[in-house]
Formats: C-alpha cells, sequence, structure tokens
C-alpha cells in the first residue's frame, strides 16, 4: 500500500486524475505492467484494472445502498441488448450472480444494516464506505482513494482503516492520498510526498517523517507536520 | 405498496384488453381519429423519456418524425416501395442519423446538447423546405398513399380505408415501442443509463462507456420517433415541413415532462391529456401554446413529480391537512 501525501494544491488529486484518464497529462507516460495506457478512455482504463474513488462524495445518489454496489458491478455483468429484451436464461443467471456478489461485497464492507437506504439519505461516514464498496465492485487490481478518511469522526475513521487494510490483505494494490497523517503512516509501506507538482520525498514512513524537505514544505505553508 | 402493485397489474393487463375493443362500441371517426394522435404522442414522448433517463434533453424528436415521415413517403411514393418496408427503414434511417451526429453531440452536456438538437431540428425543417425537387419545399407532399393492405383470407382484411384499421395499427406500434422501451429500462442496460444519469464521472470511473449508452439512448430513442412519423404521414396522406418544426419538440418533451419524468407510465399519461386538452378548447386553438405553457409551469411549480404523482402528492397533502386539523 503506497500513501500519496502533500499540502493542500499539491497535486495529489491531479495525479489520480492524470492515472485514470480523467486529464491527460502534457508530458510524460502512464505504465500498467509495462504497457503504455496515456490518454486512453476512463472507462477502458476501469477496464484495465485502475479503479479510483473521488474526493467529494460521488454516488449513484437515487439508488439505494445495494443499488449502488449492483449498478457497480458493471464490468461484471455485461448484458448485451437481446438477453436484456427477452430476459433470456443467461441474462437472469448473471443477475443473478451479480445480486451475490453485491450482498457479498456489502456484507465486507459492513453496510447491511441500510442496504435499502437510498444513498442520498445516508450519514456522511456511510457514504465514504459506501463510495469504496461501490470501487470495489469493479473489481480492481490498483485502487485509487482519495482522502477516504475526509470528514470522518475518530470512529468512523478507525472502521475505515481497517477496511482499508483488509482491501489490501485482500490482494488489491492500494494508492492512498489521505491528509490524515496518523491513518496513512500506519497503513502504507511506502510513502510519497508531493510538493507543487513534484515528488520531493519518497520511502518508508519512518524516512519520510524524519525528511528535512517534507517538514520544510508542510510548516512552510503553515501546516501542523506530524 | 400493494395498492401501488394492484393498479400496476391493472393497467397492465386491463388497458390493452378494454383498447382492443374500443372500435367495437365507438365507431365515430372523431373520436378514433384522437385515439389515434394519442398513440402517435405516446410514442413520441416515451421514446424521448427513454433519451432523457440517460441524463439528456433532446430537442431533435420534431427532426426526428419529419425524417421518418418524408423517408417512408418518398420510398413509397417515388421508389414504389411497399409500406411494410419503408416504416422500419424510415425508422432505421432516423436512427443511423442519430448515430452519426450522436458521437459529437453527446460531448456537449447539459443544456448545450439540448442546444444542437434543436438546431439539427430547424436544420431539418429547412432542408425539407429548400429542397423542393425532393420535398416538394413549403407546400410539402400530399396525397400520400394509405398503407399496403394485408389480407390473411378468413382471418384478417385490413385495408386501412377506415380508421379503425389505421387504430389497430398504432395499437400495435405503441406496444411494441412501449415493450421494448419497458424491457431495456427494467433492464441492466437501463440501470447503467439511470446511473450514468445520476454521475457519469463515477459511472465511467467504474468502466462504463457513458458516451456509448448515451448514444445508444438517443439513436433508439430517434428510432422510434422516425417510425411514428412514417406512421403519421401515411394516416393524414399530406406532410409539411412547418408540422415538424421545434414546437413540436417542445410539445413532445411538455408531454414528458407534465406527465412525470420519474415514471415509465410519465409520458403515457402526459400524453394523452394534453392530445385532449386541445380539443376540449377548440375555440382557443390559437392560444394553444400559451395553454401549454401555462400547464407546464403549474406542474413545475406544485406538481414535481408530474401528473402520475398526483395522487401520491394529494394523499399527502390531505394526511398533513388531517394531522393538523
Amino acid at each position: 500500500m503506497v500513501g500519496l501525501i502533500g499540502p493542500n494544491g499539491a497535486g495529489k488529486t491531479t495525479v489520480f486524475n492524470l492515472l485514470t484518464g480523467f486529464l491527460r497529462p502534457t508530458r510524460g507516460r502512464v505504465l500498467l505492467d509495462g504497457k503504455d495506457i496515456t490518454s486512453q478512455k476512463p472507462h477502458s482504463i476501469a477496464k484495465k484494472g485502475i479503479v479510483r474513488t473521488f474526493q467529494a462524495t460521488n454516488l449513484f445518489s437515487n439508488f439505494s445502498v445495494l443499488q449502488n454496489i449492483i449498478a457497480a458491478c458493471y464490468l461484471k455483468s455485461k448484458v448485451n441488448f437481446w438477453e436484456a429484451m427477452l430476459h433470456t436464461p443467461s441474462s437472469c443467471k448473471k443477475e443473478e450472480d451479480v445480486l451475490n456478489r453485491a450482498l457479498e461485497i456489502m456484507r465486507f464492507v459492513g453496510l447491511d444494516a441500510v442496504k435499502d437506504q437510498p444513498a442520498r439519505s445516508l450519514p456522511h461516514g456511510y457514504k465514504r464506505i459506501l463510495g469504496i464498496a461501490v470501487s470495489m465492485a469493479a473489481d480492481p487490481q490498483l485502487l485509487l482513494l482519495d482522502e477516504p478518511l475526509s470528514g470522518m469522526n475518530a470512529e468512523e475513521a478507525n472502521t475505515a482503516v481497517a477496511l482499508i487494510r483488509r482491501i489490501w490483505e485482500q490482494g488489491t494494490t492500494v494508492l492512498l492520498i489521505e491528509h490524515n497523517m496518523r491513518a496513512a503512516m500506519n497503513l502504507c509501506q511506502r510513502i510519497i510526498v508531493l510538493e507543487m507538482g513534484s515528488k520531493i520525498a519518497e520511502g518508508s514512513p519512518e524516512e519520510v517523517r524524519a525528511n528535512k524537505e517534507v517538514i520544510q514544505a508542510y510548516l512552510g505553508t503553515g501546516k501542523r507536520a506530524t | 405498496m400493494s395498492k401501488r402493485k394492484l393498479i400496476k397489474r391493472f393497467s397492465y393487463k386491463v388497458i390493452p384488453f378494454i383498447l382492443l375493443f374500443v372500435p367495437l362500441f365507438i365507431t365515430q371517426a372523431y373520436v378514433l381519429h384522437l385515439l389515434i394522435m394519442i398513440a402517435i404522442n405516446v410514442v413520441l414522448a416515451s421514446s424521448l423519456r427513454f433519451v432523457a433517463i440517460s441524463g439528456q434533453f433532446s430537442l431533435v424528436h420534431a427532426g426526428m418524425v419529419s425524417i421518418g415521415a418524408y423517408t417512408s413517403t418518398l420510398l413509397v411514393m417515388k421508389l414504389g416501395l411497399s409500406f411494410w418496408a419503408a416504416l422500419p427503414l424510415a425508422g432505421l434511417l432516423a436512427m443511423i442519423i442519430a448515430l452519426l451526429v450522436g458521437y459529437p453531440f453527446v460531448r456537449l452536456k447539459g443544456i448545450y446538447f439540448t442546444m444542437v438538437t434543436l438546431f439539427l431540428t430547424e436544420f431539418i425543417r429547412l432542408t425539407a423546405e429548400q429542397w423542393r425537387s425532393l420535398t416538394g419545399g413549403v407546400s410539402g407532399i400530399i396525397a400520400i398513399p394509405r398503407p399496403n393492405a394485408v389480407i390473411i383470407p378468413g382471418l384478417l382484411n385490413a385495408s386501412f380505408a377506415s380508421k379503425t384499421d389505421f387504430y389497430y395499427l398504432a395499437l400495435i406500434m405503441v406496444a411494441v415501442t412501449l415493450w421494448v422501451l419497458y424491457a431495456i429500462e427494467s433492464s441492466r442496460i437501463g440501470m447503467t443509463f439511470l446511473s450514468i444519469q445520476q454521475s457519469d464521472s463515477l459511472a465511467e470511473s467504474l468502466g462504463v462507456n457513458s458516451s456509448g449508452f448515451r448514444v445508444l439512448a438517443f439513436s433508439l430513442g430517434c428510432f422510434f420517433a422516425g417510425i411514428a412519423g412514417a406512421f403519421y404521414s401515411h394516416y393524414l396522406s399530406a406532410i409539411t415541413p412547418a408540422s415538424f418544426g421545434f414546437l413540436l419538440s417542445i410539445y413532445v418533451f411538455i408531454y414528458m415532462v407534465v406527465g412525470g419524468m420519474q415514471r415509465f407510465s410519465g409520458p403515457i399519461i402526459g400524453a394523452c391529456v394534453l392530445t385532449l386538452i386541445p380539443e376540449f378548447a377548440r375555440g382557443f386553438k390559437e392560444y394553444e401554446p400559451f395553454v401549454f405553457a401555462a400547464i407546464l409551469l403549474l406542474v413545475i411549480f406544485f406538481l414535481r413529480g408530474g401528473l402520475v404523482s398526483l395522487p401520491q402528492s394529494l394523499s399527502y397533502y390531505i394526511k398533513k391537512r388531517w394531522s393538523h386539523a
């Protein structure tokens, strides 16, 4: 698990946007398993296994929790036009598989209690968790989490940290943007520090914590260094 | 909830059944004509909603009706094709044009998409007006032949000389349209449309090719508009470019919004009610757009969910009153 930290405006989210194709880089390339995926459309990058969450809560807000996850299983359950029209046995089988998978994910993240609530009426902490669940449903190899803990109280943050660790333990590579230093240091084996759009440090949490430039970057912008 | 289910089952099974037998009891040509016009408007409003559930408001429906009408008319009159071959071809041409313009169009979001579709409607109307050698210009085309007779000995003898035959054809058109649209909307594909409507960035990040789906919804909606256009031209046997101006697009849009966009039944109810209203107020024919605008504003201000939500809002209102008293 890799953490991406840096002061506000350092370009962390921009990195995510570049990786997932929401923005096109003016220079440089994005490689996945040695293959060039620079400037591809977000949906084809998602198909290749890179899935992101969003910093601002981004859900299908009129759908229930379960529907959100089912909708997010899109890649796993493509139904063609005729299957959809005629409700063929193969499409029914797919529907069933998707439902089971969605229920499994919902249990994994612990949202079963609110499964029929519309996403827009959830408390903030649940919304963030649902955001992670939705991205899991797309079955990523590499999961990009953009400030998953923002706006959470201490208890919610603990739950979320435990969840992220479990996702990582299942074999998903996680790249994490986080302002909560304790959580980031705690979760990540490696941390990359960005400042003004360029990398100023990389290493284990201990190394990064001791790095002079990092301390300067944070103090220089009036932020508290951990 | 169970009450709603009951109403649903009732409307699915009983209403089509009643509609099937209407011509046995009603023989006035005028009433049948109204029902046929309602059928055309139901097809238009429902297919427009199909485009709208993926989050885009199109005003190209009148243009597509025009393309369908002219295509089928010209195929039948100039090339001597049978109506039954020209009808699907008219739909297909509308769909192909929608596919071609769809890719550039769906790059625009929200009001910008609506604007370019509006321009396309006007572009099609002006083309039909100016291309005199083909379309007869402003005066249009008259004496469009009736659909070829369908005769199955002993079973069916539809010569389309009476309104009754047209009524049944319209009924089949509505049934097929609604069935296709409903089947897609209630499937996974429909769910994907709805998810794009709610957040296309999230859908895209989960691997959904959102512009592809938008084009699909757009072109399929336009297919049914083309079919409706072809039917319209052979039913009324005369078409002019002016009858497919942008006002028609706006009307279809109003049918959809007034009926209620959230439910599948919304545009159906909207088309029924709003096709009938001008008929009851014939003396005010010139003021029709004003009446429609007033109805639209009333619905937007007081009945957000459209006419379909009327029972719900009423019961909510009454309950609220009751508890206060």
